[in-house]
């Protein structure tokens, strides 16, 4: 029994270790050529740090626990229009609003979880949609508060700017830095007891009551701080963009490209969301360079030849094959079909 | 430890639309005693375990686990009150290892630990004492019907609870293989844990019941000794049918 | 009293028109859990077929309507069978994202062809109108909304009394046991997806007769389908009139006594509330349970 315990504490030493030197060894690599590259590609992999954070985000709530909320721009939208307003209202600066924003959605994410995470499947999935557009519209008819259709814009000149605009760099770290925040919680969630918690209760949620586990609780808190993260990269987005518009904020494109990355990559993972993040957006922005007008019609062929071939997403099924070592895509093919 | 019971209820009742699939269910059980309650298809069973571990909620009549009343608790409030129970249509966390799906109850039981680790090391432990020694890495889709049965009874035991409830778990099994399922429940029952076992075969009911409780048609048809409620003629009836019942009378 | 009675006749002629945008998306929801996020697609698709009927040929729409519902039944058919078939064991965010990629291509595809221009379908008696005490009635609405009517009793009578129809109910209660009975699950789910994509088609027809439409248009009509199917209870057919006609009411009253764009906001507020409340729908009952047991 000693041995077993010993070969495990090993291979967990292992399981940990070698990630985090990667991460480091990322880390550095990120930050070491930021100063050589241009300011569009800049913002391009800014826009994949974000996203990257985003995916890690709904992971949380959609991979590990299994609701898959379709609705998720909607915390975007939220932490986003809040450091919007209480930037340009009351001049708070940035990096207060930043974390507030985050709070403001999962506080959100809170009132609105405990009678929608009642809902199974498909109910629970546009139950959420309908929220996110819902939403959209009442920040469209609050045009005092929201400055309405017509948008709303963050000071960043004059006297109500309280934080010096972060620029093309300083964005480039700020995403960087909520990537990596939300690879961190994403792994903590993933390996401690709650994060085993919300597996059980997406593999069998009766059972997992039975064995007691509060599910209504977990499952609210996972929803805030999918929330939570999300809200704090809607809010670093706003500053980005300075003037933004509720269509652009609760966009749905953005929820499904969140919920791409996922599945593609390998949802209820910590590296199926990163890889599917860095992949969809590299072949994303490749396919709107190259083939413009056919971007989207190519995308959605993209989506549906993944979901086809590896509806588990990417990671799941190297490991599986690994385990098992049959790599077989027909079977994988055969698995959920009728 | 106290005088009550460790399981009591009072006219407990559920009612579905038109339907009442419990009603007026009173009795108690007191600490270490193993309860068998059997009943024809249809006669309720399954809908008084839910009810009494709180994955149905009562619409009449009441629920006390030790003395406290539990009526209409929610299903995790019940479990941290030392309560577990095996399903059915056994419910497996089919992402999880077998290790894995027991690590969870030892985690989350009261007064659990946070660490994986102990966990799992417990785990190993349950997974011996229910024959599934070395099964640990399988996945739940890999085991066969018996062994998966041995999966749901050591997820209920990996809270080591006070009051542990068998849903059918000998349902479907051969001879050989309910022997150490028994085994099990009297080693249980020795170290202090009261059993309800639910069940359909009569052979395990009789081998390990201390009392028998027959529902039918969702109500107590009668309570005793095994023997004496497997031989009246009333609880045969409800079994076997009225002609057959009658048939006997002729025969006697 | 005047305006009251006009709003609420228009919100009942556009009712039933909702109702037929949402009855074949109910149908495929209830018989397969599926839930159709191309469904929008489809109604538009069909607009422009019947557009482009009218352009060549002169047909008038409500018979260019038939054409619209036999090419939808064979795309929607062989979607059915060759693409979503293949995942239907699957989780749920599968088919959904299966159906939003179908959606994308379909938009897209529609977009290219058709360029993303306004369109309608004029035809000659298309400002014809009539009067019904202080009350106009315009005649192409009419027309829409009766045909919307007819239609869903002909789709009821259809699954309740042929044998085609029967076995879609029968594949929809327990596919399993119907597929024991020699029941071609994979056929009958494809023949219900092409069937809910032909009435989709012709109810886009007649939204081209009545308003401008254009690709982008489809989204909007995906989710009316999805809160009129909620409402009336998924797989039953006379609910989603029902659903369809409260909801045409709720929009028409919400048009006319709130402002602007509160109309949309008052659509997802009602989904939500039937969700939570209710989600078996105000009339019938689902084939699925909605709510988790705790």
């Amino acid at each position: 029994m000693s041995t077993l315990s010993a070969v495990k504490t090993k291979r967990n030493w292992q399981r940990s270790f070698v990630p985090s030197v990667f991460g480091v060894i990322a880390v550095a690599i990120a930050t070491a050529v930021e100063s050589h590259l241009p300011g569009g590609e800049l913002r391009a992999i800014s826009t994949i740090f974000m996203f990257i954070a985003l995916s890690q985000a709904w992971n949380i709530i959609g991979g590990f626990t299994g609701y898959a909320s379709f609705g998720q721009v909607v915390f975007f939208g939220m932490g986003g229009y809040f450091t919007a307003v209480v930037m340009l209202k009351w001049q708070f600066t940035f990096w207060l609003a930043l974390p507030l924003s985050g709070l403001f959605a999962a506080a959100f994410a809170v009132i609105i979880g405990v009678p929608l995470l009642r809902l199974k499947g498909h109910y629970f999935a546009i139950a959420t949609l309908g929220m996110a557009e819902g939403m959209r519209e009442v920040v469209i008819n609050l045009p005092d508060l929201t400055g309405g259709g017509a948008g709303i814009s963050v000071p960043i000149a004059g006297k109500f700017a309280k934080t010096e605009y972060l620029g093309d760099n300083g964005f480039y770290f700020l995403f960087l830095a909520l990537a990596i925040f939300s690879i961190i919680i994403g792994t903590i969630v993933s390996r401690n007891k709650f994060g085993y918690g919300l597996r059980a209760i997406h593999q069998n949620e009766d059972a997992a009551a039975a064995v007691g586990i509060n599910t209504v609780r977990s499952k609210v808190i996972a929803y805030a701080i999918s929330a939570f993260m999300t809200g704090m990269v809607g809010a670093g987005y706003v500053f980005q963009q300075v003037t933004i518009f509720p269509e652009r904020l609760f966009d749905v494109e953005i929820t499904v490209l969140m919920i791409m990355m996922v599945v593609i990559g390998g949802s209820g993972t910590v590296v199926g969301p990163l890889l599917g993040a860095l992949g969809l957006q590299f072949i994303s922005e490749y396919l709107r360079e190259h083939f413009t007008s056919m971007h989207t019609f190519i995308l959605g062929g993209i989506i549906i030849l993944a979901v086809i071939l590896i509806p588990q997403g990417a990671v799941n099924y190297l490991r599986e094959g690994r385990r098992t070592k049959n790599y077989s895509l027909l079977a994988n093919i055969r698995r959920y079909r009728l | 430890m106290s005088n009550a019971p460790i399981l009591e209820t009072r006219g407990l009742g559920r009612r579905f639309g038109a339907l009442d699939a419990v009603s007026d269910v009173s009795f108690s059980v007191p600490a270490g005693q193993i309860l068998g309650v059997i009943g024809p298809n249809g006669a309720g069973k399954s809908t008084f375990i839910n009810l009494v571990t709180g994955h149905i909620k009562p619409t009449s009549g009441k629920v006390l686990i030790d003395g406290k009343d539990m009526t209409g608790a929610s299903p995790w409030t019940v479990a941290r009150a030392g309560v577990a129970r095996t399903f059915q249509i056994v419910k497996p966390f089919s992402g999880m290892t077998v290790r894995e799906n027991i690590a969870v109850g030892v985690l989350y039981k009261a007064q659990g630990s946070n660490r994986m680790s102990a966990a799992l090391n417990e785990a190993d432990q349950i997974l011996h004492e229910v024959g599934l020694a070395g099964f640990g890495d399988r996945m739940p889709s890999e085991l066969s019907t018996a062994d998966v049965r041995r999966l749901e009874f050591a997820k209920a035991l990996a809270s080591r609870p006070r009051l542990l409830l068998l849903d059918e778990v000998m349902a479907g099994l051969r001879p050989t293989e309910i022997e150490p399922s028994l085994e099990l429940i009297r080693k249980l029952k020795a170290s202090g844990t009261t059993v309800i076992v639910v069940e359909h075969v009569m052979k395990a009911i009789v081998a390990v019941s201390d009392r028998v409780l027959v529902l039918a048609q969702g109500k107590v048809l009668m309570e005793g000794a095994p023997r004496e409620v497997l031989a009246n003629p009333k609880v045969i009836e409800v079994y076997l049918g009225h002609r057959y019942a009658k048939r006997q009378k002729g025969n006697e | 009293m005047d305006t009251f009675l006009q709003v609420t006749s228009y919100g009942l002629l556009q009712g039933g028109l909702l109702a037929l945008v949402a009855v074949g998306f109910s149908l495929v929801w209830g018989i397969m859990n599926i839930v159709n996020l191309c469904h929008g697609a489809f109604v538009i698709l069909g607009a422009y077929i019947a557009w482009e009927m009218q352009s060549w040929i002169g047909v008038d729409p409500f018979l260019g309507m038939f054409v619209s519902a036999a090419v939808l039944f064979c795309l929607g058919y062989v979607i059915q069978r060759y693409l979503i078939n293949l995942i239907v064991n699957g989780p749920v965010f599968i088919t959904l994202l299966l159906t939003f990629g179908i959606n994308m291509i379909l938009i897209q595809g529609m977009n290219l062809l058709f360029t993303a221009d306004f369109r309608s379908i004029q035809t000659s008696y298309g400002s014809n109108s009539f009067e019904l005490g202080n009350i106009r009635i315009p005649l192409v609405r009419l027309l829409a909304f009766l045909l919307a009517i007819i239609i869903t009793f002909l789709l009821v009578a259809f699954v309740k009394r042929t044998r085609t129809g029967i076995s879609i109910m029968a594949t929809g209660m327990d596919r399993g046991a119907a597929r024991l009975m020699g029941i071609r699950a994979r056929h009958v789910y494809a023949l219900t997806f092409g069937i809910s994509a032909a009435l989709a088609g012709m109810a886009g027809t007649m939204i081209a007769s009545i308003e401008t439409f254009d690709p982008s248009k489809a989204g909007k009509f995906t989710l009316m389908a999805f809160v009129v199917a909620v409402l009336g209870g998924l797989g039953n057919m006379y609910g989603a009139l029902v659903g369809g006609l409260l909801m045409g009411l709720v929009q028409a009253w919400a048009g006319q006594y709130l402002s602007g764009t509160w109309v949309n906001a008052i659509a997802f507020l009602v989904l939500i509330i039937v969700l939570i409340f209710k989600p078996n729908g105000l009339v019938g009952k689902a084939f699925y349970a909605a709510r988790v047991e705790i």
